[in-house]
């Protein structure tokens, strides 16, 4: 199924940098090449790069300040 | 009467100052991870504490709302928690957690689509049967609008809440937050879900972060609950008739306990306001 890929390839984005930076330099490309489908390509071609910096970011930050995810509350 | 209920998240540094204050809280909320793999101490501790008051079990990583399966080892070990404890509910987040085997280490919000909301729905089904009692199931804050989504966040929700057993646990500092990271009414929201499925609401605080001049709020838990949060519990009280559990996350930065039970008093008072105003309309109808 389409969408279990999608969230594999978002999982890797948000948390491998080389993966993100590989990702942000050719998104269609990258997302062509996890065998997405053809919306899920285009809504990845016009990414929120910002916020998929933050995001990113943020998980960094708890990973050092917590460690252990299952420390990590919502 | 109505029966609305108030408490706080248990954190190790707030244990001292819950325990002592268990007169003015209906009810403690337990992040249910902490005890999947705890010792026999811990665990004794926990059934005390449930013995002393009402307890819910809040679970973090079973990645609820993914088109993939939960493990059926993740469901066992929060069905043998919940016997043990026997907390007055427990609940989940509709986020995704991991991916073709990474994990991301916190909710993450999946792609709104049918596929996600089939794979919730099935989840939540699998969840009940295993553990004997449906999830609430919580809205999560989020950064990054999810690529692949084909409906917006409250059409997403609806429709699992609507379509499951499930009651909904809205979190409104995540709804506050999502309003305003991504331009939609957090008002006009609470039209469009089925508010009478509301059981529980989460309350809490966040910064505000950036980069590259654009502005994001970060829902972290650290911060006191802002102003806008509290004008949203009473239109929710407004709309919602049924008994609500309000429950106070806090993370860090921790204050006094008692800044804290000043935080829920603000909560009562804005339930309160809410209620007046649903009778208010009623005796008007």
């Amino acid at each position: 199924m389409s969408s279990s890929r999608l969230e594999s390839f978002l999982a890797r984005i948000y948390v491998d940098v080389a993966a993100r930076e590989k990702f942000l330099a050719d998104p269609r490309g990258e997302a062509t090449r996890a065998g997405l489908a053809a919306h899920e390509i285009d809504d990845l071609a016009n990414i929120d790069r910002d916020g998929l910096e933050m995001f990113a970011h943020s998980l960094e930050h708890k990973k050092a300040k917590h460690g252990n995810p299952k420390n990590q509350h919502s | 009467m109505n029966a609305d209920r108030f408490g706080i998240g248990w954190r190790p540094r707030l244990a001292a100052g819950i325990l002592s204050n268990l007169e003015r809280l209906d009810i403690v909320e337990v992040i249910a991870d902490d005890y999947f793999r705890a010792d026999r101490q811990q665990r004794r501790a926990l059934r005390t504490l449930a013995a002393q008051t009402r307890v819910t079990l809040h679970g973090v990583s079973l990645g609820m709302a993914s088109a993939v399966p939960v493990e059926t080892r993740r469901l066992d070990d929060m069905a043998r928690l919940c016997d043990e404890v026997r907390p007055a509910f427990w609940s989940e987040h509709l986020a995704f957690v991991r991916g073709g085997g990474v994990e991301i280490g916190h909710l993450a919000a999946p792609p709104r689509c049918e596929a996600t909301i089939g794979g919730a729905l099935a989840n939540l089904a699998r969840a009940k049967q295993i553990v004997g009692i449906a999830p609430q199931v919580e809205n999560v804050a989020t950064l990054i609008d999810p690529p692949g989504s084909d409906r917006d966040e409250a059409a997403w929700i609806s429709a699992i809440v609507r379509n499951s057993d499930s009651s909904l646990l809205l979190d409104l500092h995540n709804l506050h937050a999502n309003a305003l990271n991504f331009g939609f009414n957090a008002s006009e929201f609470l039209t469009r879900i089925p508010t009478e499925k509301v059981a529980t609401i989460h309350l809490a605080g966040g910064k505000w972060i950036g980069r590259n001049g654009a502005q994001r709020l970060l829902d972290d838990h650290l911060h006191d609950v802002p102003d806008p949060v509290y004008e949203l519990l009473a239109e929710v009280a407004a709309r919602a008739p049924q008994p609500l559990t309000v429950i106070l996350e806090r993370d860090g930065n921790f204050p006094s306990i008692e800044a804290l039970l000043v935080q829920l008093d603000r909560a009562r008072e804005a339930v309160a306001r809410g209620r007046a105003h649903l009778i208010m309309n009623e005796i008007a109808a």
